[in-house]
């Protein structure tokens, strides 16, 4: 019957014939029939205008109750569907399918929820009857104007962009280039890494976090598939799934590979800053290298601080140094962008917990710092030049915050979620503490302990056991930190406990170390470069937590990561295959169809007013210049329909949710009311 | 009026108490999941709000509000995502914009305020679904059949409101 679906033959059956309506009203084995009398429906709905048959079944979507509404289609001759059943988001691919076989277009076929919205929530039978029946006649009334859509298909262009040179990004280029893929791989600073290099050790096997992220670079920058841009900034960018364009701006870094002796030319450098890897701990030279064995091996200039002197120029000889270095464009096509782009931590404010007002307050991130033998101070516990004899780590700092407690953060919204990964950290950073340095007194002082996920709890329990005490504080009166009166430590921090029952505590210490949480980047301009919907976390977010976790909502982009959520390293490399996977799979089938559920403009009716421009969520929507009238741009359309409802002329129709099929759907609906004829014949 | 002058259903004999007829807008990806949410939590309603679904609020064309009132409807529900959740980024932030000014202008039609409703509600949100929905039924129930078709056309007006060409679908 394919032939009979055809758009003309659809035409000529809305304006001359009648549509041939086939209604299945699904059993769903008494899940939907203990409650709704299928049997009465189908009865009611074969007296409607254009249904040829209407039927029930045990079950419509087993391998029987596809086959009969194939074999109806063919019989009847039919060239619409209704089947009433469970929820479309269930079975609707199925139906649709089932259609597509008997060799109709399966955009002609509608589905009617009488189990999620009918049977399982409405308990007077006959109440039930009547409501599903009103949703199947609706149905029938929506199919009847339906019309032939087509998928459409667009092409993939084989490659891949990475945004993101950190353990995510760097995992899901590695992922990609192994299936064959062309990747690109941009990061924002000059070395690759990200955060997993400056941390220590890390949990659950205690290795040293760049004993895991070396060979993870290496093994991402001697694959020929794959092409680095360290320093680069995202710009521009246009396109859409299939063929992105994105322009980076590879910022100066001063320095080549033809520089041979990048530590003499480190040393000769006059000008110190302060080290931003090592978290302000340390200072560093305006030509650097963050840590030894870093990628690429060769040094940045930092510009802020550089004075261009010449020395370093001189020490190398002239050779790979350029101080007048200019910015550069590189244009990028991808089929796909996996964004890769990270998180920051939470960085405290002035006062907070004595940060920033006492020089032994500290966040987690630089305990890790200090406690790495080849960092600021050689992994030695000492503060100011004394060594530490009792430290106290104080959690969720910047997490689980509380309206009307903690003060919101720039954009007047507070962090009310867990940060995931900073108890396990703390635990980890104490037992570290109490294994290397046993003299030393740990004091843990939370509102709320999460080692969730497979091994934290237990390591939890394990650290109890090492001797750390462990204070439990109100969120609603949170510890103070002052100066210790009496001298013998130079901080105290005064408490209530509520493990035992409100004492009042005063516990001097060495070290306050914060364990602040994560918080997303500003990623402003990703997010409007390629539209990418944001969470009220801030974080990205994806399309479906369950269903489609590492997708946005905008085609061909993928999620890796923490750029997503706080997400220790473990799920960070787990996220980023899954984007990699989802990526590769988009490449390899070398197109792609989508929903043909998109805007249309009809240019007799556009006035060129441009309200569609400024509504569309995605920029989908252009305006031709030769005839001033809009245009949608299909691969970019994700089919909301804003545009449509803003349309002031009335000149924009979504497919498939068209106003004379929605209307129609409206009216079949609140049918039982007096005709309207019969109105206008009172009046 | 009499209250077994309109009937409940198409299939009504006229003898049944009326029921409010109350048309809810929903869209695709939070609120029809939700509503779904409810289903299988298997929380019981009331079932006098009808769904319509669209993939976004940002689709809810104030006309077809207009039209569901012009067409026996006796309320109207329109439920989107939470800010910040929408499926396609900011749709639901025209919803926001545009729902307020539908509201003056339908109580200006002569429309109850408490006839008009529009609400978030997330995937997960079975809960508050069934919630709006009897809460929605209850008020509507409370002020009576709106028949604002007649009261229009009592008036003189509202001609225009007429579902053609497709009034004729009308089984």
């Amino acid at each position: 019957m394919s032939e009979t679906v055809q758009a003309g033959d659809h035409k000529a059956s809305v304006d001359g014939d009648q549509p041939r309506v086939g209604v299945f009203v699904c059993r769903c084995g008494g899940n939907i029939s203990d409650i709704v009398d299928v049997d009465a429906v189908a009865r009611r709905l074969s007296d409607v205008r254009g249904v040829v048959c209407a039927t029930t079944h045990q079950f419509f979507c087993s391998d029987p109750g596809q086959a009969l509404i194939e074999q109806s289609i063919k019989e009847h001759n039919l060239d619409r569907v209704v089947v009433a059943a469970c929820s479309p988001s269930l079975h609707e691919i199925t139906f649709r399918r089932a259609v597509a076989r008997a060799g109709l277009n399966q955009y002609l076929f509608e589905h009617a929820n009488i189990r999620e919205q009918v049977s399982w929530v409405i308990t007077d039978k006959s109440a039930a009857t009547d409501k599903a029946e009103r949703l199947v006649r609706a149905a029938v009334a929506r199919t009847r104007r339906l019309a032939p859509l087509q998928k459409r298909r667009i092409h993939i262009r084989p490659s891949v962009l990475v945004i993101g040179g950190g353990v995510a990004g760097l995992t899901a280029a590695r992922d990609l280039a192994a299936r064959g893929i062309h990747v690109t791989l941009i990061e924002s600073s000059p070395f690759l890494g990200g955060r997993l290099a400056q941390l220590h050790r890390i949990f659950p096997t205690g290795q040293r976090a760049r004993d895991v992220v070396t060979p993870l670079i290496e093994e991402v920058a001697s694959n020929p598939n794959i092409v680095i841009h360290t320093n680069a900034e995202l710009e521009r960018a246009s396109g859409f799934i299939g063929d992105f364009h994105t322009v980076v701006r590879i910022m100066p870094r001063g320095v080549s590979e033809a520089c041979t002796n990048p530590q003499e030319v480190i040393d000769s450098c006059p000008e110190e800053t302060v080290d931003g890897f090592n978290l302000g701990l340390a200072k560093r030279k305006a030509i650097y290298m963050p840590y030894a064995g870093c990628y690429p091996p060769v040094p940045a200039i930092d510009w802020r601080s550089c004075t261009k002197c010449g020395a370093c120029f001189e020490a190398a000889a002239g050779k790979g140094i350029d101080l007048d270095e200019k910015p550069r464009e590189v244009m990028i096509a991808a089929g796909a962008i996996v964004i890769a782009a990270g998180l920051n931590t939470y960085a405290p404010r002035h006062g907070e917990y004595g940060y920033g007002q006492f020089q032994e307050v500290v966040t987690l991130a630089q305990l890790n710092r200090m406690l790495d033998p080849t960092g600021p101070t050689a992994g030695k516990l000492t503060v100011n030049g004394r060594s530490v004899r009792r430290v106290g780590f104080m959690h969720c700092v910047g997490s689980l915050q509380h309206e009307g407690i903690h003060k919101p953060m720039r954009d007047g919204r507070i962090n009310q979620y867990c940060s995931r990964v900073c108890c396990t950290t703390t635990m980890h950073a104490a037992e570290e503490i109490k294994d290397r340095f046993p003299g030393v007194q740990v004091y843990d002082f939370h509102e709320d302990i999460r080692t969730y996920g497979r091994r934290h709890e237990s390591y939890y329990d394990h650290v109890c056991q090492q001797g750390v005490a462990f204070i439990r504080f109100d969120p609603l009166r949170p510890p103070t930190v002052e100066a210790d009166t009496k001298g013998e430590f130079p901080l105290v921090v005064k408490t209530t406990d509520r493990l035992t029952f409100g004492e009042e505590l005063e516990v001097p210490l060495d070290l306050l170390v914060l364990a602040t949480g994560l918080v997303a980047r500003d990623m402003s301009k990703l997010v409007d470069l390629y539209r990418c919907s944001v969470g009220a976390d801030r974080f990205l977010l994806e399309v479906h937590p369950k269903l489609r976790p590492v997708e946005l909502a905008a085609f061909g982009l993928f999620l890796a990561g923490s750029v997503q959520g706080p997400m220790d390293i473990a799920e960070s490399t787990a996220a980023a295959a899954a984007a990699a996977s989802k990526a590769s799979a988009l490449i390899k089938a070398g197109q792609i169809e989508l929903d043909p559920f998109v805007a249309r403009v009809d240019e007799h009716h556009c006035s060129g007013c441009k309200v569609c421009l400024y509504v569309c969520p995605f920029t989908a929507i252009e305006r031709n210049d030769s005839t001033k009238t809009a245009r949608v741009n299909e691969a970019l359309c994700t089919g909301c329909g804003t545009c449509v409802a803003s349309c002031p002329c009335n000149a924009i129709q979504q497919q498939g949710f068209e106003d004379s099929q929605v209307e129609s759907e409206l009216m079949a609906l609140l049918a039982g009311k007096p005709p309207a004829e019969e109105l206008l014949a009172a009046v | 009026m009499d209250e077994n002058e309109a009937t409940f259903h198409s299939g009504g004999n006229g003898a049944t108490p009326w029921q409010p007829r109350i048309i809810g807008f929903l869209c695709y990806w939070c609120s029809y999941t939700g509503a779904d949410n409810a289903g299988t939590a298997r929380m019981k309603y009331a079932p006098n709000v009808d769904v319509v679904k669209v993939m976004c609020s940002g689709r809810i064309d104030p006309d077809l509000i207009g039209k569901a009132f012009a067409n026996g409807a006796d309320g109207v529900l329109v439920l989107g995502c939470h800010i910040g959740d929408c499926h396609y980024i900011s749709g639901n932030h025209k919803t926001m914009v545009r729902m307020p000014l539908v509201r003056r202008v339908l109580e200006g039609m002569g429309i109850e305020p408490e006839r008009f409703r529009h609400e978030w509600v997330s995937a997960a949100e079975g809960e508050k679904f069934s919630r709006l929905v009897t809460e929605m039924t209850e008020q509507v129930r409370a002020l009576g059949p709106l028949n604002w078709r007649e009261r229009l056309h009592a008036c003189g007006v509202g001609h225009g409101m007429d579902l053609a060409p497709w009034g004729e679908e009308r089984p």
